[in-house]
Parts: C-alpha cells; sequence; structure tokens
C-alpha cells in the first residue's frame, strides 16, 4: 500500500497536469473561434466563385485546359496530406494519416504534406524528399497557393496522375471525420455541385446572353486553378478548426479524467491517514495496557 | 441605392469592399473596363492593376483605388463582384516588401522558360508589386 506522502505527490502532481490540460482547452475554444471566423469570412469568396462558374459552366460547351482531361496514367496519385502542426488533440491526425494509408494501398502515391505531423507520418513511412508545409503559417492562402501551384505543375508535366486531398471534415464540434476527395482532372459534376452551392445561382441561366472577356474558355483556364487554390486553402480552414475542435475535446476528457484520479486518490491518500493513526492508536492502548496503567 | 450598383469586392480572406458603387474600373486581361449600373452580364478576368470605383459612402461619392492582383469581375445590371486574391489600400501597401517581391521575382523569371505558366506566375507577382508600387506614387 503506497504511503501517505507518495498519494500526495501523485495528487499534487495530477493537479499541475489538471491546470496544463485546462489551460490547453481554453486556448483551443478560443482558437476555434477564430478559426470559425476565418472560414465566415471565406464563405463570400467561395459564393462568388461558384457563381462566375455556374455562368460559365452554362456557356463553355468544351473546355481545353488539362486540368479538365485525365493526367498521365501511369504516374503515381498524388496525395495532398493535411494534418494538424501539433498533437494532443486525441487520434486528430493518427486518423487522418490513416485514411491516407487506405488511398495508397495497392497504387503508387506521392506525398505533399501540410501540416508537421502529417510530415512526420510520411517520413516514417521512408520517403523523405516529399514537398510539404506548416499548416499554422500566419498567411494560410499563400501556402495554398504554393501548394496549388505544386501539385498543378506535377500535374500538367504528368508527374502526378491526379490530385487528390486527404482531410480532416469539421462534422460538428464533437466529431471530425478524414475525407477524401478527388480535386483533379475536375469533373464537371463537381464544378456543378460548388457553383450551384449557391443560394443566388438560380439567376445564372435566366441571365441568358453573359459577355465574357476575353472568351469564356480563357476565363475559365483562369478560374480553374483558382479553384484548385481556394479548394485547398477552405480545406486547410476546415483541418486548423477540427483540429482546435477535437482538442477542445481531448482535453476536456483529460481534464475530467485527472480530476476523477484526483478525487479517488484523495479518497486513497484518506484511507491511508485514517489507517496509520488507528494503527498509532492501537499501539499506544496496547502498549498501555501491556503497562498496566489504569 | 437609387443610382448606384450593390458593389461587392471579395478576397478569398475578407470582404474588402460591399457596399454600393456608381462607377467600377478595373483592369481585365483585354484592358481597363468601366462598369456602370446597367451593365450587360459580363464576366472577366483581371490582371494585377489598380482598381478604380466611385462608391457611395453615407451618401457621399468617395474614390476608392486599390491595387489588386489576378482576379476576376461579374457584372450584372444591377450588381458587381470583383474576385480578387489581395486588394490592398494606400495604407495596406508596404513599399519596401513590395520591392523585394518585385525583384526577387524578376530574378525567379529570368530561369522560366518565356510563355511558360511559371513565367506568366513571376509576371502576375512583378504586375502586382508594380501596382502597389503606382497606388503609393513610388513610381
Amino acid at each position: 500500500m503506497p504511503s501517505v506522502r507518495d498519494l500526495r505527490d501523485r495528487i499534487r502532481s495530477l493537479k499541475n497536469t489538471q491546470q496544463i490540460t485546462k489551460a490547453m482547452k481554453q486556448v483551443a475554444a478560443a482558437k476555434i473561434r477564430r478559426a470559425e471566423e476565418a472560414r465566415k469570412r471565406a464563405r463570400p469568396y467561395a459564393d462568388a466563385l461558384g457563381e462566375m462558374l455556374a455562368d460559365l459552366i452554362a456557356a463553355v460547351s468544351s473546355v481545353d485546359h488539362p486540368f479538365m482531361k485525365p493526367g498521365n496514367e501511369s504516374a503515381p496519385a498524388g496525395v495532398v496530406l493535411m494534418s494538424a502542426d501539433k498533437g494532443l488533440a486525441g487520434a486528430f491526425n493518427s486518423n487522418v494519416i490513416h485514411a491516407a494509408e487506405l488511398f495508397a494501398r495497392g497504387r503508387s502515391v506521392r506525398y505533399y504534406t501540410v501540416g508537421i505531423k502529417a510530415r512526420n507520418a510520411v517520413r516514417r513511412m521512408g520517403i523523405s524528399d516529399q514537398p510539404n508545409w506548416p499548416l499554422g503559417a500566419a498567411s494560410k492562402i499563400a501556402v495554398a497557393r504554393e501548394v496549388a501551384n505544386c501539385v498543378a505543375d506535377d500535374f500538367v508535366h504528368g508527374t502526378i496522375s491526379e490530385i487528390v486531398v486527404v482531410s480532416q471534415k469539421l462534422v460538428s464540434m464533437l466529431s471530425q471525420r478524414p475525407q477524401t476527395c478527388k480535386l483533379v482532372p475536375v469533373l464537371a459534376e463537381d464544378l456543378k455541385a460548388f457553383a450551384t452551392g449557391d443560394p443566388q445561382e438560380q439567376s445564372g441561366a435566366a441571365r441568358g446572353a453573359v459577355e465574357f472577356s476575353p472568351s469564356p474558355e480563357f476565363v475559365l483556364s483562369r478560374l480553374l486553378p483558382k479553384y484548385l487554390e481556394f479548394t485547398l486553402y477552405s480545406a486547410m480552414l476546415e483541418t486548423d478548426a477540427a483540429f482546435f475542435a477535437a482538442q477542445l475535446v481531448a482535453m476536456t476528457n483529460a481534464t475530467d479524467n485527472a480530476s476523477k484520479l484526483i478525487d479517488e486518490l484523495t479518497i486513497a491518500m484518506n484511507n491511508a491517514r485514517q489507517a496509520a493513526i488507528t494503527k498509532e492508536l492501537l499501539e499506544i492502548v496496547g502498549g498501555a495496557e501491556a503497562l498496566g496503567v489504569e | 441605392m437609387a443610382d448606384g450598383i450593390a458593389f461587392k469586392l471579395v478576397t478569398p480572406a475578407q470582404v474588402v469592399f460591399d457596399g454600393a458603387a456608381t462607377l467600377v474600373i478595373a483592369v481585365t486581361t483585354e484592358g481597363e473596363e468601366g462598369i456602370l449600373p446597367k451593365h450587360a452580364p459580363f464576366l472577366a478576368a483581371l490582371k494585377p492593376g489598380i482598381l478604380r470605383a466611385n462608391v457611395l459612402r453615407d451618401g457621399a461619392s468617395s474614390r476608392l483605388e486599390l491595387a489588386t492582383s489576378e482576379g476576376f469581375m461579374q457584372a450584372l445590371p444591377d450588381r458587381v463582384t470583383v474576385l480578387v486574391d489581395e486588394a490592398l489600400a494606400f495604407d495596406d501597401v508596404v513599399v519596401a516588401e513590395a520591392r523585394e517581391r518585385l525583384a526577387a521575382a524578376t530574378e525567379r523569371q529570368k530561369e522560366a522558360a518565356a510563355g511558360s505558366e511559371a513565367y506568366a506566375r513571376e509576371q502576375a507577382i512583378v504586375d502586382f508589386a508594380n501596382a502597389q508600387l503606382r497606388l503609393t506614387g513610388h513610381r
């Protein structure tokens, strides 16, 4: 049985841990709010982009853009794997990495990693030359642009056969799920889905003749890379928000567990202390009786 | 909005301007294009440059001038939407930074083959940096 002092030490160390987890929980809660605001600010851009896409799709019958054509079949698939930079968020990072491994099973892939945890995981697979970027950069849009340029170049040059993003989806504050989605080659259905995501869109076809400068094909060829860039950007924002949500849950659980343990240990400590006192009393009484003191 | 159109200037990070305007002039890939109210439906690709607009603020007309990067402009009879990566007002431009980017992009451009995707990308950075410098009167 552990001594009273041992128990007291353990309780003290648990209380310290609890303070840390509680602080991290509060920080995560504040950061979720910030991440959610960033996502909200990106919303009008998505709406406007969707609306323009709707006009373009209506006007263009066939597009001669590399993004719309199948890639080099013999090349590996390009996987953009997004994770957080830090851990302490339950299975958040390992879930998304596992999803990427599932996708990579039975085919050759080339990784592009966003987030330090994803980079480390890919390195552990024995690949060390994959391009990587941090998730927590000051300017996420600049990072998204770099990633988009890099994967787009590789796709156009035939280094990769397709562009797939594996990232975390924020289903709700309590639940995050990894998702795998194919971005390039761009499917017309995907574009339509993106375009009709906007409530103002119905007017698109009804508008009739839209004048394009210089031509709808040219504008679309400019818009597709932006679409890729923005999709990567919003995936980064979502991964970021999902990470803090996961961390909030993980830290709440850790704090609760610490409380429970502290309670249990406190009872054990009180028992041990009481046992020691009782034992001492018994010894005194026993000693007194032996001496024959009345 | 009696005599203006709804004008929205959006970047991925924020809505830069959302209000009424009587005139919007943007630099498209084909040259400058001015949009007045009741314009026919129009969609253009923009190249980096200076976007100018006469906007209505608190009932008074005022001038809006921003250095914008690549993007798109959509005009409809009742509204104009401009979509760009970045839009910087006079006060937002950091001259030293713009100069630095201009020099770096010019340097990188020398290595890229003319007419290639990479070349065009650096050209866009050069143009945007130049627009920023022009906006602030450093050029």
